[in-house]
């Protein structure tokens, strides 16, 4: 090393902080600076890129590939893929909810507090005046920011390749009635929105996984995996209550919409249990994150 | 300079399970101090510093940082205190100098001014040349130094480093030294942990030293020099044996070495005394070389003795420094 002064680092350009303590040459940052802090962490990583170009490019290649094959006559709306654009979209929606919702909700929030104790950054982060409570509440908005983008780039680029690809025709509805054009598009957008609570749902059972675990495969596989057994669970009979609890139960609840006399009731009962996974999930992550000892990473 | 201690910890105590990894601790460190804190491994200087920066929490006692508390202040009890804890640690992918950048942002500094900033500190550590590599390319030594850096991104009153040149290689070592000692004469105040008494004798004012979670001595470098016993040689002769009972006879305190010759302890004339006096036996002198240091032969008559061993003939340090 060939410098031969550092006098002037130690002699910062900035605040006097409270109490009686000394002149600090940084400022103590709020929540806001720690979510920029976070979101340029997250731009950073080429997994974020690429799930999002994914999510805009391979839509429009599942339709494609549908229109050139017997319609999946078994699966809602399925025989209808070659009648309308529509029901692609829809196709493609009641596909994801089965294992591509709970994955793309994992796949930031599973690894977003595990990859800092794989990376052993923790401390690196904690010895900076930035508490715990505030690098919790980044990493939560920013996942679930992340997720909510990843929803309307997937969302968007099915309903436009859809509509692109087979045409604007009206849509069958369940009970036999076609909805035009004009208000099937509106219905089509809001059922893919129907998918926002349970998605936060599952990317909050994906923190607290990613927490608890400090595993990013733990974070990132778990989420998917109880998915499937929800999803198993439903099928079985004389569980209607526990079924109702399910979250995701709530990615079918956009079914009402398409029926002659719509109903919205599963929606609401879907937001409501969506919120109360999510409350605890966060509470419980909250806890067990402020109450760490951080002695490895 | 403010009168307020920089460091002022009071019994402190902190157990894993059945383990005490600190047992009691008070250490006061002065402002503009350069404070070691040195004990072999398992000792317990990790623990003590990681409670410092609230990475975990004391089971007992009280901890002030420039007149702050964790329990009273939160995070702000950090605030004009840099350091990192064992190795630095970034993320692999991003360059020595993105990371720095991010870090800049968590200490609230932003635009041009960040970019200076990291700017200066990449440079105090001469790693300008190597800034937008990937961390996952840089050498141990090169990430110790971005440790440093990123410390000093917070323009600190207090440099807390952790063991700064353990896994160097020499060179390394004397960069990092010399960069800490560059550091120490600007008027920062250093609490620096090692195992290695030479590393703290050339940087430090005064030490705490510790075994098994406790202090077992407190003071200035300059008192514990005083108490350190005889520089020790290692000598090889043709003749041990007799060589043996000639330095006994001589008044040299001398043992055999567990991996042959003979570890002999005493002044450099009464050792100079002892080879004339071999050669003219007609003993023939194989090999002559200085041992551990007297400092490093106290620490460790200090760190490996029995827990219980006494002592009091060690003088405690008056002001400042570390008390069981």
């Amino acid at each position: 090393m060939t410098r031969a002064s550092t006098g002037d680092l130690t002699a910062g350009p900035t605040t006097t902080a409270a109490g009686h303590g000394p002149r600090t040459g940084t400022r103590r940052p709020g929540t806001a600076t720690v979510l920029r802090w976070e979101i340029a962490k997250l731009a950073a990583q080429s997994r974020a890129r690429y799930l999002l170009l994914g999510c805009l490019l391979a839509p429009p290649v599942v339709v494609a590939v549908f229109a050139g094959q017997q319609p999946p006559s078994d699966t809602i709306y399925g025989r209808h893929i070659h009648a309308s654009g529509f029901a692609d979209a829809l196709l493609i929606l009641a596909f994801a909810h089965q294992w591509l919702f709970p994955l793309l909700a994992a796949l930031v929030a599973g690894d977003i507090f595990a990859n800092e104790d794989g990376h052993g950054t923790w401390k690196t982060i904690l010895t900076r005046s930035v508490s715990r409570g505030q690098v919790f509440a980044a990493k939560t908005l920013t996942a679930v920011a992340f997720n909510l983008v990843v929803l309307v780039v997937l969302a968007a680029s099915t309903i436009a390749g859809s509509l692109l690809i087979v045409g604007t025709q009206p849509l069958p509805g369940l009970s036999g009635q076609l909805i035009p054009a004009g208000t099937a598009l509106p219905l089509v957008a809001a059922a893919w929105a129907t998918a926002v609570p349970p998605l936060i749902g599952f990317t909050a059972l994906a923190l607290l996984l990613s927490v608890l675990s400090r595993n990013p495969t733990v974070g990132v596989a778990t989420p998917v995996v109880l998915g499937f057994a929800m999803q198993l669970l439903s099928t079985l009979g004389g569980l209607d209550l526990a079924r109702r609890l399910l979250l995701t139960t709530g990615f079918e609840a956009w079914h009402g919409l398409f029926t002659e006399h719509r109903f919205t009731g599963p929606i609401a009962q879907a937001a409501a249990v969506a919120a109360i996974w999510t409350a605890v999930c966060l509470v419980i992550g909250y806890l067990s994150l402020r109450r760490r000892d951080i002695t490895g990473g | 300079m403010s009168d307020v201690l920089a460091v002022n910890a009071v019994d402190l105590t902190k157990t894993f399970g059945p383990l005490t990894a600190v047992d009691h601790i008070s250490l006061q460190v002065a402002q503009g101090e350069v404070y070691g804190v040195l004990g072999p491994n398992g000792a317990g200087k990790t623990t003590l510093l990681r409670m410092l920066f609230g990475l975990i929490r004391p089971d007992g006692g009280t901890l002030e940082l420039f007149g702050r508390s964790w329990p009273r202040n939160g995070v702000h009890a950090l605030d004009g205190v840099a350091g990192f804890i064992e190795s630095p640690k970034f993320y692999p992918g991003l360059s020595g100098r993105r990371n720095l950048q991010l870090l800049a942002g968590l200490d609230g500094l932003d635009g041009p001014s960040a970019a200076t900033r990291v700017d200066e500190v990449l440079d105090a550590v001469d790693l300008l040349g190597r800034d937008r590599d990937k961390v996952r390319g840089y050498s141990f030594g090169m990430r110790q130094r971005l440790g440093v850096a990123a410390a000093l991104l917070r323009a600190p009153r207090l440099l807390v480093l952790d063991e700064p040149a353990n896994g160097l290689d020499p060179a390394g070592i004397r960069d990092m030294r010399a960069l800490v000692k560059r550091l120490t004469g600007s008027g920062l105040t250093v609490l620096l942990s090692s195992h290695d008494m030479a590393e703290v004798e050339q940087i430090c004012d005064d030490v705490t030293i510790m075994r098994t979670g406790q202090v077992v001595y407190h003071g200035s470098i300059a008192a514990l020099r005083e108490q350190a016993p005889a520089q020790a040689h290692r000598l090889a002769t043709t003749d041990d044996e007799r060589s043996m009972a000639a330095a006994h006879r001589m008044g040299l305190d001398v043992t055999g070495a567990a991996d042959g010759g003979l570890a002999v302890r005493g002044s450099q004339a009464q050792v100079d005394a002892l080879i004339a006096a071999l050669v003219a036996a007609g003993i023939g002198l194989r090999g002559l070389a200085l041992s551990e240091t007297p400092l490093e032969a106290l620490f460790f008559m200090l760190t490996e003795s029995a827990p219980d061993a006494p002592t009091a003939d060690l003088e405690p340090a008056a002001t400042t420094g570390a008390r069981r």
